[in-house]
């Protein structure tokens, strides 16, 4: 079950990463050797088996949305971590500016 | 001051004779680590001065007990790498449950173990920092990816050491280092605050230098957190207390698929030594078969690729991280900050799962992993309807050499005993049981749902036969 280089170059896109074009010869051939490797589950039947998504059996978690913290810690902690910032606000580029896509 | 003798209880009992200082004690750490830590790689980071000390009026069973932590739980206002250039500077903007536990018992932070990047991999040389060398040989790696915390511990650099565990990284370097490493069952202990890689599977856990230190800290970092909706609500009880109670008439199952072909043969045999240990305390053994063994190392495989990619969606360059200078738009700002900040492995899962989550793809392997995921849950099931435990080698092989195992299959095929754990959320703990062409190996014990009990008093009887 191999991959083509097509189809690294859709993944890539979709998983937002921009990848060399020696990187996408090597992926198209690493990923091949996986996923040919992980096909083997078609031989497990798995007829009328509910699929498994949590361990656990818990549902519907909640608790109350009253998380209140003193003023001055969390939120100046966190615009900290901006790579940029105006003013405290988190500073982007144009999301519908011109694109080159 | 033997660093590498030295456990919880025999540190709280050297501290009320007075023996030493809590004070001496952290500065003798810090000279270990100064020295060895250049060699090892086993700390990322270390704090200058200890967090967390003064609290030596505590009369906790941890209080001020060193200890490290894997560079993927979050520490309040210090760095959290993940292993990872994406993350390099990044400051936790707040603690982890475990560490406000850790915290409040009093424990002394030494520092941040090195892990493969975002805890992907069973050597720790997928780090973005360098692998860590194996205290016992250092042209080895110490196993991963928790695998700056078990060298530490096995070097004497630390008592204790956090780790996390999605599909072995705690067992897998206890077993490599001849420590013990403990992965609680899933929902035992919370998660807030640890660098998600697999949501349905992540664990944290102790590694320490015996069974009862690991007991000590899992009643420490164990219980429900409402910061945590994956965390069980069931009551935590006293993990040292039944400890020492005797194993004789236990029903112990081998399962024969861990003693198949890929297993090294002398690591066959020290298990087996081990198995006939446990026979001699009284338990029963008896073989079983686990027929989903190769099937759900693949089932892992799709499933745990397909959450690393949404849960690393988050590095973007956007909020936090690495951002790229060289994006002229807004996508290129994704595209390239995670181009040039995440490793190559890392990049290897996500475009992996996001292909299994693909239109298309979804059916034939992601629904196809859950339902596999489902019929492991219930071959363990079947088995602890008449089985207290399961027990074989916590890996197939010793400790290999840097760059022995490299491509990322033969890095996965490592997994083969561990996955399956994870997979059905079971606890399981490696245990040291001997060597094997020199190196160390572990015992690998596997429970029913929240039997940690069972599974500590069964390595504890063992441990303590060892000494006889």
């Amino acid at each position: 079950m191999g991959l083509t280089k097509k189809e690294v170059e859709h993944i890539a896109a979709l998983a937002r990463i921009k990848l060399t074009a020696a990187e996408k010869g090597k992926m198209t051939e690493e990923l091949g050797a996986i996923l040919g490797y992980v096909g083997k589950l078609n031989q497990v039947n798995t007829d009328s088996v509910e699929p498994m998504a949590q361990v656990t059996g818990l549902e519907n978690v909640l608790r109350p949305d009253d998380r209140s913290l003193p003023p001055g810690e969390l939120t100046e902690k966190l615009v900290s971590q901006f790579p940029h910032k105006k003013n405290n606000h988190l500073k982007v580029k144009a999301v519908f500016g011109e694109t080159t896509e | 001051m033997d660093l590498k003798k030295l456990t919880i209880k025999s540190i709280r009992a050297g501290l009320a004779k007075k023996e030493f200082t809590a004070e001496e004690l952290r500065a003798e750490f810090l000279r270990a680590i100064k020295k060895e830590n250049p060699k090892l790689n086993a700390y990322l980071s270390m704090f200058d001065t200890p967090l967390n000390t003064g609290y030596e009026i505590l009369n906790t069973p941890l209080a001020d007990i060193p200890c490290a932590i894997k560079d993927n739980i979050l520490i309040d206002g210090t760095t959290c790498t993940a292993g990872s250039k994406i993350l390099k500077n990044y400051i936790a903007a707040y603690d982890a449950t475990v560490i406000k536990k850790l915290k409040k018992a009093g424990t002394v932070f030494l520092g941040k173990t090195n892990l493969d990047e975002f805890a992907m991999g069973t050597t720790t040389e997928n780090s973005a920092f360098g692998p860590t060398l194996n205290p016992h040989d250092h042209s080895r790696v110490a196993g991963g990816s928790s695998g700056g915390s078990a060298a530490a511990v096995a070097a004497g650099l630390a008592v204790f050491a956090l780790g996390s565990d999605t599909g072995g990284s705690i067992r897998a370097p206890a077993s490599w280092c001849g420590v013990v490493g403990l992965k609680p069952t899933y929902g035992r202990v919370s998660r807030h605050g640890l660098i998600a890689m697999a949501s349905s599977l992540d664990q944290i856990g102790p590694l320490t230098k015996n069974v009862e230190d690991a007991a000590i800290i899992l009643n420490a970092i164990a219980g429900h957190d409402p910061m945590d909706s994956t965390s069980s609500p069931r009551a935590v009880p006293d993990f040292t207390a039944k400890l020492s109670q005797p194993i004789t008439g236990m029903k112990i199952a081998v399962a024969k698929e861990f003693f198949a072909a890929g297993l090294n043969p002398d690591v066959a045999k020290t298990v087996e030594r081990a198995i006939s240990k446990l026979q001699m305390l009284g338990a029963h053994i008896d073989y079983v078969s686990l027929p989903l063994t190769d099937y759900a190392l693949a089932a892992y495989y799709i499933i745990v690729p397909a959450e690393i990619s949404a849960n690393l969606a988050r590095f973007d360059g956007i909020r936090y991280g690495h951002s790229s200078k060289n994006g002229k738009t807004l996508l290129e700002t994704y595209t390239e900050s995670r181009a040039e900040g995440l490793g190559n492995e890392v990049k290897r899962r996500i475009m992996l799962g996001t292909y299994t989550l693909s239109a298309g793809y979804y059916d034939a392997y992601y629904l196809k992993a859950q339902k596999v995921r489902a019929l492991v849950r219930q071959s363990f099931d079947k088995i602890f309807e008449s089985y207290d435990v399961i027990v074989g080698p916590t890996m197939p092989l010793v400790a290999p050499k840097l760059n022995e195992l490299s491509t990322p299959l033969e890095n996965y095929l490592a997994d083969v005993y561990t996955v399956q754990v994870n997979l059905a959320g079971l606890p399981a703990i490696s245990v040291p049981c001997g060597n094997a062409d020199g190196l160390p190996v572990g015992l690998q014990i596997i429970g029913k749902h929240f039997a940690e009990e069972t599974i500590l008093k069964t390595a504890y009887a063992y441990e303590q036969s060892r000494t006889e």
